[in-house]
């Protein structure tokens, strides 16, 4: 044989220095066809004695692109709510029972050039007792080679609280989002992704449904993401692997990886098995279910009705696991199904080191979700 | 230059680089469409006009009319591109990839059907060599009078590759840049379908002997069939010629590569034709994707996708 250099991929590399060769990654271009999706889901959270809350939503999504340039698209959901409210620590009683009904809205107009495009959109949610609006722009560019892309956004969210307790609560947040992000092609198999959130609000965090919860009026958060997809081309695969880092100014920290793998079966089938883990510490001032002995239950030693305490679970120290698959069926060039399961259990010995806060139910969870979609 | 409609794409026929080329799109703008077209069609003929060895005024000509003067030819930065891609090929093939060969055609008439004995071709060889060249990243001289330079190995490909970067620059999501068999896919057919590609039948004329499945990324062809004579005792001579032993390959019928991008298909294609029986497990160590046509017509194939239905 010939001495030819047999490293994996020189040929191709030595061709990727020629000008104008490097494999290129697609801008976001505007889509080509409308679709209309239909989706239902159904989601259910339980505790040992108790199932919690039921959520059925269907849901109505159309993007219709207009001419080559532009895109709008928009959704409507409408859920209907029944179950226990949320609830401090784990105890049973003084769960109000609930049924409710939460009609959303969103609305999206995206425009598209060669490099760069940007995005206006607004969105509405409505429940007796909780009003939400949110206003929101996005703008991205790209590289000439299109293998990199930068993208920054900036949202308005004001929210009206009330609470079916007290019908005189009428108490108001206000929250800036901002966010930046950077999409590197790193090759033709590779793409990364990191993105920075930060939401400021001030105005009412506390639970109306619970008592007692009083929470700071301001709450900051930060978001930092990193996402890796690769392409496994022989095995027409996708591996995804993702980090989230989470933080808040109430105390909050929370990590999370998930790992999914998009498998395609030829053109019209696809499985995506999935994993997430959740470690989260506590919030400052989150109360493990120890009380005081003058006041006695729900109180904690030394409540004074002054300082911020909780009780809630999602504000404790938790690990949590959740696993899912997601099936895709094309079933010709228009119709598209797909079907997803996701089950999310919560515990607080899972969190990472085991030091989670004590004393509380383990939560459990379960998404169903169907959807059927048609181009056209 | 002709537009027509194939299934529901726009398709934009030309001739260039002497031969039948097409690059099609599909677009839900139509005018978009035709423009990125034209303007794909238009880098296909800027590459042959610059590279071509029968146009008096190219940057070809220039440097193989300076051969064997004392003097290197200075060249722009796309020109040194790929000299230094030829020059890394080189080394990369043991020395099979050369793009030095040009001499040899003035030994070897495919249209007289004449097959040179050893003399014709020991006047020549020693004009064939990359080793012979000196070129220092900026100018290129052929140290011996005689010698030429010719990208004809590669000068499709890279065209192909170039015109893929014009559609894609143009936003098309749906293009194939296609360019006598040397294919350059923008994106899949159309909603996430890959290109059905047929691979021409090295021994039947309008036949295929294959059909390939391509989403994204380049398919080259090198084969024994596309300029060829038959000498009186039965061996058919083809034009890709070793460069060592200036004799033609025997040992594949065609090869047929898929990769990233149509010049390394197409490198890989030729250097496989030029390794005979070493050839698979040189594209195996590669990692490129291919359909091999062996003499006596068998197929071996490796990471090829073929037509599901």
């Amino acid at each position: 044989m010939a001495a030819t250099e047999a490293r994996i991929g020189s040929v191709l590399a030595a061709a990727l220095l020629l000008p104008g060769i490097a494999i290129q990654a697609h801008a976001e271009s505007a889509p080509e066809q409308g679709t209309v999706e239909v989706q239902a889901l159904d989601y259910r959270d339980w505790q040992p004695g108790l199932q919690r809350i039921r959520v059925k939503a269907p849901s109505v999504y159309v993007l219709a692109p207009i001419g080559s340039r532009w895109s709008v698209e928009g959704s409507v959901v409408s859920d209907s709510v029944s179950g226990a409210s949320p609830r401090h620590h784990t105890a049973v009683s003084g769960a109000s029972r609930l049924s409710e009904r939460r009609n959303a809205a969103d609305a999206t107009v995206k425009h598209y050039g060669a490099h760069e495009g940007w995005s206006l959109g607004a969105a509405s949610s409505n429940e007796h007792d909780y009003r939400s609006r949110t206003v929101s722009g996005t703008y991205r560019w790209s590289t000439d080679d299109n293998n990199r892309t930068w993208d920054v956004g900036l949202g308005r969210s004001d929210d009206m609280i009330g609470s079916s307790n007290d019908p005189t609560l009428h108490a108001r947040r206000l929250t800036w989002q901002a966010t930046a992000g950077i999409t590197q092609a790193l090759s033709a198999a590779d793409l990364v992704q990191w993105s920075l959130g930060a939401n400021i609000g001030h105005g009412e965090y506390s639970d109306p449904y619970k008592f007692p919860d009083l929470r700071p009026g301001h709450r900051s958060q930060f978001t930092s993401l990193l996402r890796w997809n690769h392409d496994l081309g022989p095995l027409d695969a996708v591996a995804r692997l993702g980090w989230r880092y989470y933080g808040d100014t109430f105390g909050v920290r929370a990590n999370t990886f998930d790992a999914a793998w998009v498998q395609s079966f030829g053109d019209r089938l696809q499985l995506t098995p999935s994993v997430r883990y959740t470690t989260q510490r506590a919030a400052r001032f989150y109360v493990d279910p120890v009380y005081s002995t003058s006041l006695g239950e729900p109180f904690p030693p030394g409540y004074d009705g002054q300082h911020a305490v909780s009780e809630d679970q999602r504000m404790s120290a938790f690990g949590a696991l959740s696993a899912g698959l997601r099936v895709d069926v094309k079933l010709d060039a228009r119709w598209h199904l797909d079907a997803s399961f996701e089950r999310y259990e919560q515990r607080g010995s899972w969190r990472l080191g085991g030091d989670g806060s004590p004393g509380l139910a383990p939560f459990s969870a379960r998404w169903f979700q169907v959807g059927v979609a048609c181009s056209f | 230059m002709q537009f027509d409609r194939v299934d529901r794409h726009l398709r934009l026929r030309f001739e260039a680089m002497a031969s039948r080329n097409e690059v099609l799109a599909t677009c839900a703008d139509e005018a978009r469409a035709r423009a990125a077209l034209v303007a794909a069609c238009d880098e296909v003929r800027r590459i042959e006009a610059k590279y071509s060895r029968y146009r008096p005024d190219s940057v070809v000509s220039r440097i193989n009319a300076a051969a064997g003067s004392a003097e290197r030819v200075e060249v722009d930065a796309e020109t040194a591109s790929l000299l230094d891609f030829s020059a890394r090929l080189f080394e990369l093939s043991g020395g099979l990839f050369d793009i030095t060969t040009g001499p040899l055609r003035r030994a070897w008439d495919f249209r007289r059907a004449r097959e040179p004995d050893d003399a014709d071709l020991a006047r020549v060889l020693p004009l064939i060599g990359w080793a012979q060249v000196d070129w220092d990243g900026h100018g290129v001289r052929l140290t011996r009078p005689g010698m030429e330079l010719d990208f004809g190995g590669i000068g499709k490909e890279y065209a192909a590759d170039r015109a893929h970067a014009v559609l894609a620059q143009a936003g098309i999501a749906h293009g194939l840049v296609n360019l006598a068999g040397d294919l350059r896919a923008t994106g899949p057919s159309e909603a996430g379908r890959p290109w059905t590609i047929g691979i021409q039948h090295p021994r039947i004329t309008d036949a295929t002997c294959a059909s390939v499945q391509l989403a994204r990324g380049a398919l080259a062809t090198s084969g024994d069939y596309e300029r060829y004579f038959v000498t009186p005792d039965g061996r058919r001579c083809c034009h890709i010629l070793h460069p060592r032993s200036g004799r033609p390959v025997t040992h594949w019928q065609s090869i047929s590569v898929i990769q990233p991008s149509c010049v390394a298909a197409g490198a890989l294609a030729t250097i496989a034709m030029l390794l005979g029986a070493d050839a698979l497990s040189f594209l195996r160590d590669q990692g490129a994707a291919f359909l091999a046509v062996d003499q006596s017509g068998c197929l071996h194939r490796h990471d090829i996708d073929l037509p599901t239905s």
